[in-house]
């Protein structure tokens, strides 16, 4: 999984949403380290929902413009739990090699 | 209003670089996103916004990112697109294996001449061979080596390193040229961007067909295919060339144009067939046919420019062997191209619209 499709599923896992809200969502997850570009956001949207990891969920209008939610998928859900227990078993990995203790890695 | 248009008509008009299908499922829903991206909820702030931004260069970019992975489609595009995308993956990985042979070449050279060591000094011939300019003639001989470094990667699917590479490699000749321009030293400025640009720019554009959905090349054809190249053309050439027959040997761009043509008559069968599936290799072979076949008039142009080229390199039938050898890949081309274009036309369904569940 690349790292704009954890981050991705990983705005969707709190609740459907629409594609700005994916957008900014990422950054303030990333702590503004990963600034989607609509462009970028849609591919990694497209490719996701090919995958069957997420799936539109409704249409809302406003401003006359239509906006699509979307929404995890049981197999969304069950791919990120995966990769986010081996991002965490990573960092787990990378702590104990540097010798770092849960304060000090907090710190 | 800025030169009619306001933000969104400007955006609209950058979207449309994506495929028709694909515009008819996103556009509304991108266009939504960017506009939210941009809006502040102040009237008048936003009224500005409207009237007199334009979409970031960043934000172009990822369009085009976008539309180039779309028409160069992998799996699950639509077959138009997939035919597209397998066809550039075919000629891009073609032209590396013509530079990956001539490196190659130099390396057997190499130990022909009796040297054993990793970078060895280049031989004679390559010394005087070499452009020159910026670079010392190693660097060109190791540009050679790296060639079969980049062929070998995007072959076993290590597509961001060959790409890496790559542009690496392209970057002493641009240096060369630049230097040449700016000093006036290039004696054909044209031919030689002309060169540069289809056969250093274009394999390397066309890697950005090589993307996540793509599926990954044969790898056996395609690692085999270097050493059969090796041996089917590179060492009769050099045969010729060191029996004192070098006036049979076709330059490089003649060489290229008749393979091309070869391959296409083989591939006329098949072609003719009306088996499904032949499209895809038909495409590629016109599209390699349209690189030879541009190659061959520049270098011919060139050639024109510069009678004492034409008697180095062959005498002055070159002009007309050249233009035999342009009409024969047009020909051998044009039997294989009804199959390349019935292959685009025969388009599926586009794949329905995501409705929410």
């Amino acid at each position: 999984m690349t790292g704009q499709g954890f981050f991705v599923l990983t705005a969707l896992a709190s609740g459907p949403r629409h594609g700005y809200g994916i957008v900014r969502e990422v950054a303030e997850l990333s702590q503004g380290r990963v600034q989607l570009k609509i462009g970028s956001l849609y591919g990694v949207l497209e490719r996701l929902a090919a995958d069957g990891l997420i799936e539109p969920d409704r249409e809302e209008a406003r401003d006359g413009r239509l906006r699509r939610y979307f929404r995890l998928t049981r197999d969304g859900r069950r791919a990120l739990a995966e990769e986010a227990e081996l991002r965490a078993a990573t960092a787990r990995v990378v702590r104990t090699r540097l010798g770092l203790t849960g304060a000090e890695a907090a710190g | 209003m800025s030169g009619g248009l306001d933000l969104e008509q400007r955006y609209r008009r950058v979207l449309r670089l994506l495929p028709g299908y694909y515009r008819d499922t996103w556009e509304d829903d991108m266009v939504a996103a960017f506009l939210d991206s941009w809006m502040t909820g102040d009237p008048d702030e936003d009224s500005v916004t409207m009237e007199f931004d334009r979409p970031s260069r960043a934000e172009v970019a990822s369009v085009i990112g976008l539309a180039a992975r779309l028409y160069l489609g992998g799996a699950g595009a639509p077959r138009r697109y997939f035919t597209w995308g397998q066809a550039v993956r075919g000629v891009a990985l073609a032209v590396l294996l013509v530079h990956a042979a001539a490196g190659l070449d130099g390396l057997v050279s190499v130990f022909l001449h009796g040297s054993h060591r990793i970078v060895p000094a280049p031989p004679a011939t390559i010394v005087t061979a070499s452009p020159g300019g910026v670079w010392p003639p190693t660097v060109w001989y190791v540009v050679g080596y790296v060639w079969i470094v980049i062929y070998v990667a995007l072959v076993l699917g290590h597509y961001r390193t060959a790409r890496v590479v790559a542009v690496l490699a392209i970057v002493p000749a641009l240096a060369w040229l630049l230097q040449g321009q700016l000093t006036g030293s290039l004696q054909s400025p044209f031919g030689s961007w002309a060169f540069w640009f289809l056969i250093d720019l274009v394999p390397i554009l066309a890697m950005a067909a090589f993307h996540r959905d793509a599926p990954p090349a044969a790898r056996r054809p395609w690692l085999l295919a270097l050493p059969a190249y090796y041996l089917l053309v590179s060492v009769p050439v050099l045969a010729a060339e060191l029996t004192g027959h070098r006036d049979w040997v076709p330059d490089t761009p003649g060489l290229c144009c008749i393979l091309v043509a070869v391959l296409c008559l083989a591939h006329v069968p098949r072609a003719w067939s009306g088996r499904a599936g032949t499209g895809v290799w038909s495409l590629t072979l016109v599209l390699l046919a349209a690189v030879a076949g541009v190659y061959r008039i520049v270098s011919l142009g060139d050639y024109l420019r510069d009678p004492h080229l034409i008697y180095y390199l062959q005498g002055p039938h070159l002009i007309n062997v050249g233009l035999a050898e342009l009409l024969i890949l047009v020909a051998a081309a044009a039997l294989v191209a009804p199959d390349a274009a019935r292959a685009q036309t025969a388009l599926p369904a586009p794949p329905p619209r995501p409705q929410p569940g």
